[in-house]
C-alpha cells in the first residue's frame, strides 16, 4: 500500500509541478508500464517469450480509435470492445500454440507482430495507411474532455495502478505459485495437476489485454495514430523494459520503462540507432543481471541480509 | 479386486526403435507400499511416466479406481489422484519451501481468477488453508525448519523429499516416487525409509524406485522388478532377491555363450618396469551441484588392456567416464593419459589427443544417416583441413577416410548395409554399433563405452563383447563401463567395482567374475542370508 500512496504523492507533485516535459514523461511511463507490466507476467513468471507485444499494443489503439470513430461510441466503451477484441486473439494464439512444446510462442507473436504492422501501413481503407489516423475522439468525464495531458495523467496511472495491483496480488496468490511453477517446470505443474496450456493461454490473454488497454487510452491521449510506434521495435523495448525490471518483479517494471524512457530520450540525437543501444543493453541485461539493473545495484545490502537470516537460523 | 487401486494392462511404451516398456501388467491395492527395481535402462522412470501421463503408451490401458485413464492428460490424471515426484526433484527453486508445497495444493483448491487478481476474501483464506497444510507436510517429512528458505538452497536430497510433500499438497492417494533416495547418505537415506513408512501408515498407496536394496528390503512389502521393458519379477523382497532371473538381470548373462576365450590367450599385457602407464588417475573426485558422485578414486589403464568397470546404478561409472573426458569437470591430483595431463583440457581437445566415449545411450543424430553419423566422428581428423580450404572444395582433405570407412564397416558390417538408412531408425542393437563406430572415427588409442548393453538383446550383446575382443587386438585399449558385469568380465583383462562413488574391489577379471562381493554391490548384503548366497550365483 505503501507503494501506492507515494506513487500517487510523486504524480501528484509532477502535476503541480507544472513542468510539461515532467507531466509528459510521468503519462508516457504510465502508458508503457501496461504492456511491460502484461509483458512481465507473461515472460518473466510463466516464463513465455513475447515478440509481438506491440501488435496488441497496436491493435488496442486502432481498434478502439475506429470503433469509437465509425460507430461513434463513448470512447471508454470502444477501449473495452478493443480490448476484448485483443483478448479473444490471444486466446485463440494461445489455443494453437501452447499445444505443442518448445519456444513457438515466439515466433507465433513475431509473426503476427509483422502482419499487424503490415495491416496497418497496407490497409489504407481502414487505418489510412502510413499517413495515419487522424481525429480520433478524445476521452470525456462528465461531459470533461480530456485533451491535455495533465488531465489524462490520473486516469492513465489509476489504470495502471490497478493493473499492479491486480498482478501483485495474482503473484501472490495461489495461482501465482502454480504460475511460477510452470515457469521452472512444466512436467511438475502438470504432475500437480496444473492445467499448463489453460493457464499458459490465460496469462496470455491477461497481457495482451494490459497491452490493449494500454495502446487505446494511447490513441484517445494522442488524437492520431500512425502505424510507426507499432513495429517489432516497440517489442524489443518492452523486452528491455521487463529484462531490466527484473523478469519477475511487478513494481521492477515501472522502473524498467522509466529507464528505457529516459535513456530513449538521451538516445534522441542517434535517431532511428537508438535501437542498437537497446539490443546490446538487452543483451547484456540478459547476460550480466537476470534479476535486473535495480538488484544489481543493490546486490550489496541483499547480500547483507542473507547473511544476517542466515545468522539467525 | 474391487480394493484395486491402479490397473496396468498390457501396456507398451516404444521410443524410436526402442521398446522402453514390453506388455507390462500388473495391480496395486489399496494401501500397498511397494518397490520398483531394475538395472539401468530398465524402462522404470517410463513406466512412472506412462501412469501419470498415459498418453505415453501407445497400446494396453491404464485404470485408476475402475476407471479408464489411458486418454487423460497429465493434470487431469493427478486431479483424479495420482502424483509423481521426479529423479531431479524439479522443485521451484526461486519460491520458498513451504511455497513449493502450497503450489501443489493449487490445482485443488478452485481459486478463481477473479478472485486471486482482485485479492478477494476467498483467496487470502485458500492462501492460509495451503500454508497450513504445508506446514503440516512439511513436518511429516522433517523439512519443516527450512520452510522459509528458498527451495533452491536446499541439498539434492532434501529437494526430493520437499517434491514428496509437494505431490502430497496434491491430495493424492496413489504416489510414485522416482528414486527418492538417489545419492542420500546412510542417515539421510534412513530417515527417508522412516517418512515413506509414515506416509504409508497415513493410508497412502505408494510405489517408488530405488536402487539400493537394503532400504527396499527394509521398507516395501512387495517388489517389481523390470528388465529391458519387462516385468521380470514381482513378489515379496527376499524371494524376488533369489529369483535367478533377478540375478542375471543385475549381473547380465554370458556374453560369448561357448565360454570360448577367443584371442585372450595370445594377449599378455606388459608388466613390471616396461608397463606404459597409458591412462593413470589418482584422487578424483566429481560432484554435481554439491553432490559428490566419485570421491578420490585412484585407477589405472595400461596400453592394450581392456578393463571393466562395473557396479550398481549410482555407483559413479558413467561419472568417471565423463570425468576422463572432461563432460564432466573432476578434481583430480593426476589424470594423465600418454604421459600428457588431461586436467586443464576442454572436452574436443581430449578426442583429439585420441581418448572417445560412447556415451550412455548413444546420443546419435537420428535425423542424419549412419554415414552422416560416422562421417561426424571424423572431426577431429576434418579439423586439421583448413577450414576455408573445406569450405571451397566442400570436402576435407583426409587420405586415409575410406580406409577408415572400411575398418568400421569391417567390424561392423551391417553399418555398410545401412549406411543411407537414417539413424533414428535403426534397431537398439544396431545404434549401439553405429555408436561404436562413430566414435572409432576418430582413430582413438583409448576408447571408453559406458553401458554398450544396455537395452540390447543378449545376442547383440554379445556380437558387441566379440568386436571389442577384436577391437583390442587391432590395438585398442577399452575401458568398458557394464551393468551387465558377467558379459563385461567375461572379455576384460582387469576390472575395478565400484560402489557409492569409491572403489570397492579391483583385480584380475576371471577372478572378479567368481566373487561374492560383486553380487553384494549390485543386491546389497545386508540382512542377506550369507550361506545362500553361493547357490544363487551357481543357479544362473
Amino acid at each position: 500500500m505503501k507503494r501506492y500512496l507515494s506513487m500517487a504523492v510523486v504524480l501528484a507533485a509532477v502535476c503541480l509541478s507544472g513542468s510539461d516535459y515532467l507531466i509528459n514523461l510521468a503519462v508516457i511511463v504510465g502508458l508503457y508500464s501496461l504492456p511491460a507490466l502484461g509483458l512481465a507476467l507473461l515472460w518473466g513468471y510463466t516464463g513465455q517469450i513475447s515478440l509481438g507485444h506491440a501488435a496488441f499494443y497496436g491493435l488496442g489503439a486502432y481498434g478502439s480509435a475506429l470503433l469509437s470513430m465509425r460507430l461513434g461510441i463513448s470512447p471508454w466503451l470502444s477501449i473495452l470492445l478493443a480490448m476484448a477484441m485483443v483478448g479473444v486473439i490471444c486466446k485463440g494464439i494461445g489455443w494453437l500454440v501452447f499445444r505443442l512444446h518448445g519456444h513457438l510462442l515466439a515466433m507465433a507473436t513475431l509473426g503476427m507482430g509483422i502482419i499487424v504492422h503490415i495491416g496497418l501501413v497496407e490497409m489504407h481503407w481502414l487505418t489510412g495507411g502510413p499517413n495515419g489516423l487522424t481525429g480520433v475522439p478524445p476521452l470525456s468525464f462528465f461531459g470533461w474532455e480530456l485533451i491535455s495531458s495533465t488531465q489524462v495523467l490520473p486516469f492513465i496511472w489509476l489504470v495502471c495502478l490497478a493493473a499492479l495491483y491486480c498482478s501483485e496480488n495474482l503473484i501472490r496468490s495461489g495461482m501465482g505459485l502454480a504460475i511460477r511453477t510452470v515457469g521452472e517446470s512444466e512436467m511438475a505443474a502438470a504432475s500437480l495437476g496444473v492445467n499448463v496450456p489453460g493457464l499458459k493461454q490465460a496469462i496470455l490473454v491477461l497481457s495482451g489485454l494490459f497491452a490493449a488497454a494500454s495502446g487505446a487510452l494511447y490513441a484517445h491521449y494522442i488524437g492520431y495514430l500512425s502505424p510507426g510506434p507499432f513495429d517489432v521495435g516497440f517489442s524489443i523495448k518492452l523486452l528491455l523494459m521487463v529484462a531490466i525490471g527484473g523478469f519477475a518483479q511487478i513494481w521492477g517494471v515501472v522502473f524498467g520503462v522509466l529507464f528505457v524512457t529516459i535513456l530513449g530520450e538521451l538516445l534522441k540525437p542517434l535517431g532511428g540507432y537508438d535501437i542498437v543501444v537497446f539490443g546490446a543493453l538487452l543483451v547484456c541485461v540478459i547476460l550480466y543481471c537476470p534479476n535486473g539493473l535495480l538488484q544489481l545495484a543493490m546486490r550489496m545490502p541483499f547480500k547483507k541480509t542473507l547473511a544476517a537470516r542466515g545468522g539467525e537460523s | 479386486m474391487s480394493r484395486d487401486i491402479l490397473a496396468v494392462d498390457n501396456v507398451n511404451v516404444h521410443f524410436g526403435g526402442i521398446k522402453a516398456l514390453n506388455e507390462v501388467s500388473f495391480n496395486i491395492q489399496e494401501g500397498e507400499l511397494l518397490a520398483l527395481i531394475g538395472p539401468n535402462g530398465a524402462g522404470k522412470t517410463t513406466l512412472l511416466s506412462a501412469i501419470s501421463n498415459p498418453g505415453l503408451a501407445q497400446t494396453g490401458s491404464i485404470s485408476f479406481r475402475g476407471e479408464d485413464i489411458t486418454r487423460l492428460p497429465t493434470h487431469r490424471v493427478n486431479r483424479k489422484g495420482i502424483a509423481r515426484t521426479f529423479q531431479a526433484g524439479e522443485v521451484v527453486r526461486s519460491l520458498s519451501v513451504r511455497e513449493n508445497v502450497m503450489a501443489g495444493g493449487v490445482a485443488s483448491s478452485e481459486l478463481g481468477w477473479l478472485s486471486a487478481l482482485a485479492h478477494l476474501k476467498k483467496s487470502r483464506a485458500i492462501l492460509d488453508e495451503l500454508s497450513d497444510k504445508a506446514d503440516e507436510l512439511l513436518r511429516l517429512v522433517g523439512l519443516h525448519e527450512q520452510a522459509g528458505m528458498l527451495a533452491g538452497v536446499l541439498s539434492a536430497g532434501q529437494q526430493r523429499l520437499l517434491a514428496i510433500a509437494r505431490a502430497m499438497a496434491t491430495d493424492a492417494s496413489l504416489l510414485l516416487l522416482d528414486e527418492p533416495g538417489a545419492g542420500l547418505n546412510e542417515v539421510e537415506k534412513r530417515h527417508l525409509a522412516r517418512v515413506i513408512q509414515s506416509i504409508s501408515q497415513s493410508g497412502k498407496t505408494i510405489l517408488f524406485i530405488e536402487h539400493d536394496m537394503d532400504l527396499v528390503s527394509s521398507v516395501a512389502r512387495r517388489l517389481m522388478v523390470l528388465d529391458r521393458g519387462h516385468l521380470i519379477a514381482d513378489g515379496r523382497p527376499e524371494d524376488v532377491r533369489e529369483d535367478p532371473a533377478v540375478v542375471t538381470a543385475y549381473l547380465g548373462v554370458s556374453g560369448q555363450s561357448d565360454k570360448k576365450r577367443s584371442g585372450r590367450s595370445g594377449f599378455h599385457p606388459v608388466s613390471g618396469i616396461n608397463a606404459r602407464k597409458f591412462l593413470a588417475i589418482q584422487d578424483l573426485s566429481a560432484a554435481y551441484n554439491g553432490v559428490p558422485a566419485l570421491n578420490q578414486i585412484s585407477l589405472e589403464v595400461q596400453d592394450g588392456e581392456i578393463v571393466a568397470l562395473v557396479g550398481a546404478n549410482g555407483a559413479g561409472k558413467s561419472t568417471l567416464l565423463k570425468s576422463i573426458s572432461k563432460i564432466v569437470q573432476p578434481l583430480a591430483s593426476k589424470l594423465d593419459f600418454q604421459g600428457q595431463d588431461l586436467r586443464l583440457l576442454a572436452a574436443d581437445a581430449v578426442v583429439q589427443r585420441g581418448v572417445s566415449l560412447v556415451p550412455e545411450g548413444r546420443e546419435l543424430f537420428a535425423a542424419m544417416t549412419v554415414l552422416d553419423n560416422l562421417l561426424l566422428g571424423r572431426q577431429p581428423q576434418f579439423s586439421q583441413d583448413a577450414w576455408w580450404r573445406q569450405l571451397l572444395s566442400g570436402r576435407s582433405k583426409d587420405p586415409k577416410l575410406v580406409q577408415r570407412l572400411d575398418f568400421v564397416y569391417g567390424l561392423f558390417p551391417i553399418l555398410r548395409e545401412r549406411r543411407h538408412q537414417l539413424a533414428g531408425t535403426l534397431s537398439g542393437g544396431q545404434a549401439q554399433m553405429l555408436a561404436i563406430g562413430r566414435a572409432l572415427m576418430a582413430e582413438p588409442r583409448l576408447l571408453m563405452l559406458d553401458e554398450p548393453s544396455l537395452g540390447i538383446a543378449p545376442q547383440i550383446v554379445a556380437d558387441i563383447m566379440k568386436a571389442l575382443v577384436e577391437l583390442r587386438e587391432q590395438g585398442v585399449t577399452i575401458l568398458l563401463v557394464e551393468q551387465n558385469a558377467r558379459a563385461a568380465l567375461e572379455i576384460a583383462d582387469r576390472g575395478y567395482v565400484l560402489a557409492s562413488g569409491q572403489i570397492m574391489t579391483c583385480g584380475d577379471a576371471m577372478t572378479l567374475l567368481n566373487d561374492a562381493d560383486i553380487l553384494q554391490a549390485y543386491l546389497g548384503g545386508g540382512d542377506f542370508n550369507a550361506a545362500e548366497a553361493p547357490r544363487i550365483r551357481l543357479a544362473s
